[in-house]
């Protein structure tokens, strides 16, 4: 077992690591071997979307995941408040010597295309009426936040969908996406849909969670 | 924000992307900037970068920044060479701008568009009002 980041935030705002979290470390954890392999002697460029407290970047570096030898952490939320707890917990965890940015931003738009190696996302997955709109300010109700990290819309793939279609554009050629669904999301359907676009996906790992079964697909090009 | 990240920084606005002006962000001369000495050289992650990193837009945005001592033509080292004092050279004038570099306070903005990104505490704020979301 790999070691786990140690993390203290404020849970009003920022996202508590729940089950989901956790599995996603596990899910990375057994893809440590793979990722090394395909990322060997050369940058590796990670992006996390929504770090919320900060545990699942904290743990790649943590780790080296993918290697040692150079990989470079791109941390980007919404939330102002997730961009302070994801940089705290780099500090807390003793991974100052790691090469991380935070970006305050709406998923992958700010990003140059095509330059993602590795994108890891537990997104607002949640169903709901709808994705609640961005709070006008930081320091709106700040339990607003916390929401738009929950609420994903219809069948709570609103958030994922985007990022779905843009997969194409967001990955380099060796890119490697792992993203987690609950079983609300039909995450079964979506990963058929996306096969027949050329994608290649794969089930890693799923585990019931309360009364929710949540799974990690890994997508990569075929 | 450490100063390699604007190598991967490009305006949000969609309609940009139909133009070659959206990378890198042209970042406004009196950003101030920091030096962080605590993070160690390691020749090895510097020589991956190097050999990932789009150097035309790296010597634009050094530029922008004041720094104008950037060689048009990217350095080529390549891993596993002995590497020369020269080498040894380039590699850490790198790790220091690109590495120890960063950003903390001051804005960019995008050469086609215009649109003005703001950076504070060292946070980039990429995210762009509801009228242009
Ligand atoms: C379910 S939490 C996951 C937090 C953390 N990664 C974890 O596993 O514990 C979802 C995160 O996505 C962020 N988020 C929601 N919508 C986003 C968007 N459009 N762009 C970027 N981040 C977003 C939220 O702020 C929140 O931090």
């Amino acid at each position: 077992m790999l070691p786990t980041p140690y993390i203290k935030c404020d849970y009003e705002t920022v996202y508590e690591p729940c089950e989901d979290s956790f599995l996603l470390l596990d899910g990375l954890e057994q893809e440590q071997s793979f990722l090394q392999t395909r990322f060997r002697n050369q940058l590796a460029i990670v992006c996390e979307l929504g770090p919320g407290s900060g545990i699942v970047t904290t743990f790649l570096m943590q780790n080296d995941i993918p290697h040692g030898n150079g990989s470079i952490y791109l941390a980007l939320d919404i939330s102002p408040w997730a961009l302070e707890a994801t940089q705290d917990a780099q500090r807390r965890n003793d991974c100052q010597n790691r090469y991380l940015s935070v970006i305050q931003s709406d998923l992958t738009k700010c990003l140059r295309q095509n330059s993602t190696d590795l994108l890891v996302f537990n997104p607002p997955y949640v169903p709901a009426e709808q994705v609640p709109d961005r709070p006008s300010s930081n320091e709106n109700d700040k339990s607003q936040w916390l929401d738009l990290a929950l609420l994903g819309g219809e069948d709570g793939m609103v958030i994922t969908r985007q990022v779905l279609d843009q997969l194409d554009t967001i990955l380099s050629q060796q890119g490697v996406a792992y993203i987690l669904f609950c079983a609300r999301n039909k995450p079964e359907q979506v990963a058929e849909s996306m096969r027949q676009q050329g994608w290649k996906v794969d089930l890693i790992i799923n585990r019931k969670a309360g009364w929710e079964v949540l799974s990690i697909y890994r997508f990569i090009r075929q | 924000m450490k100063l390699l990240t604007s190598n991967f920084l490009k305006c949000s606005v969609k309609a940009c992307d139909n133009s070659n002006e959206n990378f890198p962000l042209r970042y406004d001369a009196n950003c101030q900037l920091q030096q962080d000495e605590s993070i160690d050289c390691n020749p090895e992650f510097l020589i991956n970068i190097l050999e990932r990193v789009d150097w035309n837009a790296l010597v634009q945005v050094a530029s922008d920044l004041g720094n104008k001592s950037l060689p048009p033509q990217k350095p080529e080292l390549s891993p596993g060479d002995d590497l020369t004092d020269d080498d040894l050279a380039i590699i850490r004038d790198m790790h220091s701008l690109l590495i120890q570099t960063s950003i903390v306070e001051g804005q960019m903005s995008c050469r086609n568009c215009g649109h003005v990104y703001y950076i504070k505490n060292g946070i980039p704020n990429l995210l762009l009002p509801p009228h242009l979301a």
